[in-house]
């Protein structure tokens, strides 16, 4: 974890996303899929980034074009805290890897759609992934994912893929699973659990994780502002999470 | 040249520089690892800690306000005897010295605390929080339970809004410093909830509330005053120090800017 300042090295766009990439030997290293920085962009607290890309010295994230990092420019230094939390922990032993994301959360779960070798390349290894919007306008482009990755698209008003939401088609893809990742708005949440508890009576620990994101002011602990409820209390978001295990979360 | 918090006090509290962390920003001393240059400090303010644990407040705990936040975290702490078992040896390390934020506020209990905390080298002083509601014979009666038990020198956070009100009773009670202040109370819609949140506020406009209540603290008693509110540059700590205050705590700025503690240290180094 350390403090320093990171030069934006690019600015795109990709899908409904602005990319942003920052140029940050001193943490990019240490990122990985749900973990973050804290990004100072102007506001009283610091923005939680995830990394969408991770390469060795730099890494990028998907912003919604009002997103104040949406407002950057190559050459802009960004002080950043970082590398912060508990990201996504996919067993050794998993083969087939399910991600579950409406369109607005996938950037977070996009790290795990490029994984290194020892487990995309492992024989047998998978990747599917379930992705809502509410339109076909507003979906992430398949195109920019890995052609590995299969995926099933549900909208809203059935403009793309089938007609419906994430519990529709979540039950067939929860069955096949080894693991599943998840990041959508946490009030869909118990929904998702129920039909996990349903079809996989008895799974592991942390065979269904989510991202749970509240506003942070340290990312450290200290403050103890990012509380979480589980179900044995309440645990922090910043050094807890922000992935926890999705039957804990109440 | 040192600054020494408690010169009435046997012990006395001497620091090598005026600037330290708040309560409640800074956690029980690790969490900030080497963000933080601790030995440009002063001291390090470790806690809130109580008697009995408590799990604090459920979510949402923090609420972003304009220019600021609004943080209500229900005193979650794991209680100073677990804290004493995972800390102690920390806090015997640390290049500066340490203070202990007791908040507990029933008299028994915030005895209680120090007894367990009294002869232990590794803690320099005790800070005492008191109800934000808090009477000048509440205070008198929750601060001399302090002192009958506590061997270090004593600190005393008092509430923003009754600063002035509780100051000489706090002084006669047997307080060798004094806070000003704790963060004041406000209250916040959260809306993806529905519902009110209420809580402590942090951000830089409640520098001018704190320097005014410790100004007329000031004026009232004569012990040493540490100036708490607001702080988040070095000119924000200077004006405490030029309102009277011997030191200076910073809170909410530490959140967004780690390194802002041993700047400001290093800037008003003595």
């Amino acid at each position: 974890m350390v403090q320093a300042g990171a030069l934006i090295t690019d600015i795109g766009t990709s899908g409904p996303f602005v990319r942003v990439t920052f140029a940050a030997p001193a943490m990019a290293s240490g990122l990985a899929a749900g973990r973050f920085v804290l990004a100072d962009l102007g506001d009283y607290l610091r923005a939680p980034l995830f990394p969408a890309h991770i390469e060795a010295e730099e890494f990028n994230v998907l912003v919604p074009p009002h997103h104040p990092a949406a407002a950057l420019r190559p050459g802009v230094n960004v002080d950043l805290i970082g590398p912060l939390g508990r990201g996504f922990e996919i067993p050794a032993a998993a083969d087939r890897l399910l991600l579950v994301a409406s369109t607005a959360h996938l950037p977070a779960l996009l790290p795990l759609t490029h994984q290194k070798p020892g487990l995309s390349e492992k024989p047998g290894f998978s990747i599917a992934l379930l992705l809502s919007a509410p339109t076909a306008a507003e979906l992430y482009p398949i195109r920019l994912l890995p052609p590995a990755v299969e995926v099933t698209i549900v909208t809203a008003d059935g403009s793309a893929g089938q007609r419906g939401s994430i519990p529709d088609l979540l039950p067939d893809l929860v069955r096949w699973a080894d693991c599943a990742c998840i990041a959508d708005d946490p009030a869909t949440y118990p929904a998702l659990a129920e039909i996990v508890r349903e079809v996989r009576a008895g799974s592991g620990r942390r065979f269904a994780q989510a991202l749970v994101v509240p506003p942070m002011a340290c990312g450290v602990g200290a403050c103890q502002g990012c509380a979480v409820s589980v179900a044995r209390g309440t645990r922090l978001a910043c050094t807890d999470g922000p992935v926890f295990d999705l039957l804990e979360l109440r | 040249m040192t600054i020494d918090l408690a010169p009435n006090h046997k012990a006395g509290l001497a620091l090598a520089n005026p600037v330290m962390p708040a309560a409640g920003c800074f956690g029980l001393g690790t969490e900030y690892g080497r963000l933080v240059e601790v030995d440009a400090l002063g001291a390090l303010v470790v806690g809130p800690l109580t008697a009995h644990p408590r799990r604090g407040a459920g979510p949402p705990r923090l609420v972003p306000t304009p220019g600021g936040v609004l943080l209500h975290t229900g005193l979650a702490n794991p209680g100073l005897t677990a804290a004493l078992r995972r800390y102690a040896r920390v806090w015997a390390r640390s290049p500066v010295p340490v203070i202990v934020h007791v908040a507990s506020t029933a008299p028994d209990e915030v005895a209680s605390c120090c007894q367990q905390l009294a002869g232990l080298e590794a803690i320099a002083g005790l800070e005492l929080g008191l109800p934000d509601t808090a009477d000048p014979d509440e205070a008198t009666a929750i601060i001399q339970a302090a002192r009958a038990s506590a061997s270090q020198p004593l600190i005393v956070r008092l509430p923003l809004v009754w600063a002035d009100t509780l100051c000489q009773a706090a002084v006669e009670a047997g307080a060798d410093a004094l806070t000003v202040a704790a963060p004041p109370r406000g209250t916040a819609w959260y809306a993806p909830g529905n519902h009110f949140v209420t809580g402590r506020l942090y951000g830089p406009f409640v520098l001018p509330l704190a320097l005014r209540a410790l100004r007329r603290v000031a004026a009232l008693v004569s012990i040493p005053l540490i100036g708490c509110g607001g702080v988040h540059t070095v000119e924000d700590a200077r004006a405490f120090l030029h309102a009277g205050a011997a030191a200076v705590q910073i809170d909410g700025a530490i959140w967004r800017d780690p390194a802002c503690l041993a700047h400001v240290a290093r800037s008003l180094r003595i």
